[in-house]
C-alpha cells in the first residue's frame, strides 16, 4: 500500500526519510562491497531489482471482487534476505514513482521504511521462526508472506495515524480507522499473496540452478 | 497501462529535448513549494502553474494524463474521507472541521501528484538517472539503477508474453487458476531474469566491459529564458501565498 506523492507533511517525509536512510544507506554499502569483490554480482543485482518491480506490476485476483499487485515482499526476503532488500526495495519503489507514477518521492522514505525495511524484516522473522518450530514448509512461506504484507499495511496505517491523528481519539483513534477502510483490500491481498508465495517458492525450489549466485546477494559464502 | 506506457510517452514528448535542468526546476521545484506553502492558497496556485506546463508547455496528452492521475486520486479520496470522521465513545462522527483539514489535505496531495506526474511525462527515467550521476550519488548504484532500467522493459515484455500465452489457454478462468498461473509465471520469470544476466555478463566481460555504462546522450545547454520564467512563476506564487495568508 502506496502513500501517496504529497499526502504527508513536509516534516513527516522528511522524518521518514531520516528514519529509513541508515537501513538503505547500509544495504547500499553492503551493495557496493559485493559489486567490488564480485563485479559479476551486478548484472544479477539489476536482474533482480527489475524482477521484483515487474512482479510488482502483475495482476492477481483479490477476495473482494477486484484485482490487485503482489507486493513481493515476501519472496524477496526469503530468496534474497531482508538488508538487500531494502536497497531493491528502494529501486522498486523509485521505479513505481517514476514510471507508473505509483506512489511518490516526498512519501519515498516513508513507503520505503513500511514495504522495503518493516515488511521484509517480518517476512524474514517470520520464515526463521517458523523453520525452528518445526512447521512445514509451505506453511512456512504462508505465513512469511502474509504476515509481511499485513505487517506492511498495519504500519502504513500507523504512519497515517501519526501524520493525522484523530481530533477525539488520537493516534489510536486515527490508526483504526486507517487500518479499518484499508483493510478491505489489505487482508485478502495478504492471504492471496501467501498463496501465490507459497506456489511460486515450491516452483522455484526444483528450478534454480543459480541459487549460489543469490545466496552471494543476500551474504552467504560464493 | 503497461510498464512502459509513461516511459514511451516521455520519450515522446513535446519537451523531451528541453535541458533536464530545466524540467527538474519546474517539476521538484513547484513540489517543494506543493509541500512547504500553506495548501490554501499554495498549493491551489502550484496546481494551476504546474498543468499549464504540463499542458501549454509540454503538450502532455490528456487522456493519458487522467487515466495515470486516477488512481493516487482512489487513495486521496479513501484517505481523506478519514479526516472527515472522528472516533470517539459513541463511535463514528462528524469531524468538526475535518471537512477544512480534508481539503487541504486533498489540495496539497493534488498538487504535489501533477509535479511528479509532469516530471514522469516529461523526463525519461534514464535522463533523470543521468543527472543523479552529475550529483554526489556514488556511481555503482547510479549504474545499478541504469542496469536495471534496462531489464525492466525486458523482463516486463516476457511477462506479458507468458501472461498472454496463459490467458489463451484459459489460465485465468477462475480465481484459483488465475493465482497459480500468475505464480508460475514469477516461478518461470525470476530463473530467466538471472540466466539473462548471466548470458549479458558474459557478452560484456567478452567486451572488455569495466562496470560502466556511458550511453550517448545529447547534452543540451539550460535555456536561461526558460529558467528565468520558471523561476519567475515560482517566486510569484511563494509571494502571492505568503501574502494572502497575511493578509487573512
Amino acid at each position: 500500500m502506496h502513500i501517496m506523492e504529497g499526502f504527508l507533511p513536509a516534516s513527516h517525509a522528511l522524518g521518514w526519510y531520516a528514519v529509513s536512510a541508515p537501513f538503505v544507506l547500509a544495504g547500499a554499502a553492503r551493495i557496493r562491497t559485493i559489486v567490488r569483490e564480485q563485479p559479476e554480482a551486478r548484472l544479477t543485482l539489476a536482474a533482480s531489482g527489475a524482477f521484483a518491480f515487474v512482479l510488482s506490476a502483475l495482476k492477481i485476483p483479490s477476495v473482494t471482487g477486484s484485482c490487485s499487485h503482489p507486493t513481493g515482499t515476501g519472496l524477496g526476503a526469503i530468496v534474497f534476505g531482508p538488508s538487500v532488500m531494502a536497497v531493491l526495495g528502494v529501486i522498486v519503489l523509485l521505479f513505481q514513482a517514476l514510471l507508473l507514477a505509483h506512489g511518490g518521492l516526498t512519501t519515498l522514505g516513508a513507503n520505503a521504511f513500511s514495504m522495503a525495511i518493516v515488511g521484509p524484516w517480518v517476512a524474514y522473522g517470520v520464515w526463521k521462526l517458523a523453520g525452528v518450530a518445526g512447521l512445514p514448509f509451505a506453511v512456512s512461506v504462508f505465513l512469511a508472506a502474509a504476515l509481511g504484507d499485513l505487517a506492511t499495511y498495519v504500519f502504513t496505517s500507523l504512519q497515517l495515524a501519526l501524520a493525522y491523528p484523530d481530533p477525539v481519539s488520537g493516534f489510536v483513534g486515527a490508526a483504526l480507522k486507517f487500518g479499518g477502510i484499508f483493510a478491505i483490500t489489505q487482508i485478502p491481498l495478504a492471504i492471496a499473496e501467501g498463496l501465490l508465495t507459497v506456489v511460486v517458492i515450491e516452483a522455484l525450489s526444483g528450478k534454480i540452478r543459480d541459487e549460489d549466485r543469490i545466496s552471494a546477494l543476500s551474504g552467504g559464502n560464493k | 497501462m503497461s510498464v512502459g506506457t509513461l516511459d514511451r510517452a516521455a520519450s515522446l514528448n513535446h519537451w523531451r529535448h528541453r535541458a533536464l535542468a530545466e524540467k527538474a526546476l519546474i517539476g521538484f521545484g513547484f513540489l517543494t513549494l506543493a509541500l512547504v506553502l500553506p495548501p490554501w492558497p499554495g498549493a491551489v496556485l502550484v496546481s494551476l502553474a504546474i498543468l499549464a506546463f504540463t499542458f501549454l508547455g509540454a503538450r502532455v496528452p490528456l487522456r493519458l494524463w487522467l487515466a495515470t492521475a486516477a488512481l493516487p486520486l482512489g487513495f486521496l479520496a479513501t484517505g481523506a474521507l478519514m479526516l472527515v470522521v472522528e472516533v470517539g465513545a459513541g463511535g463514528l462522527a462528524w469531524a468538526p472541521g475535518g471537512l477544512t483539514q480534508a481539503a487541504e489535505l486533498v489540495a496539497r496531495a493534488m498538487a504535489a501528484t501533477f509535479c511528479l506526474m509532469f516530471l514522469v511525462m516529461t523526463t525519461p527515467m534514464a535522463d533523470l538517472f543521468g543527472g543523479l550521476r552529475r550529483l554526489a550519488v556514488p556511481a555503482e548504484l547510479v549504474e545499478l539503477a541504469l542496469l536495471t532500467y534496462r531489464f525492466v522493459f525486458l523482463i516486463a515484455d516476457e511477462a506479458a508474453a507468458m501472461t498472454a500465452a496463459q490467458r489463451a489457454r484459459l489460465g485465468h478462468s477462475s480465481r484459483r487458476r488465475w493465482l497459480r498461473s500468475t505464480a508460475r509465471v514469477i516461478a518461470n520469470l525470476l530463473p530467466r531474469a538471472l540466466a539473462r544476466a548471466r548470458r549479458m555478463e558474459t557478452g560484456l566481460a567478452a567486451r572488455g566491459w569495466q562496470g560502466e555504462m556511458r550511453v550517448l546522450s545529447p547534452h543540451v545547454p539550460a535555456c536561461g529564458r526558460m529558467l528565468a520564467l520558471v523561476l519567475t512563476v515560482q517566486a510569484a506564487v511563494l509571494l502571492a501565498a505568503v501574502a494572502m495568508v497575511v493578509m487573512w
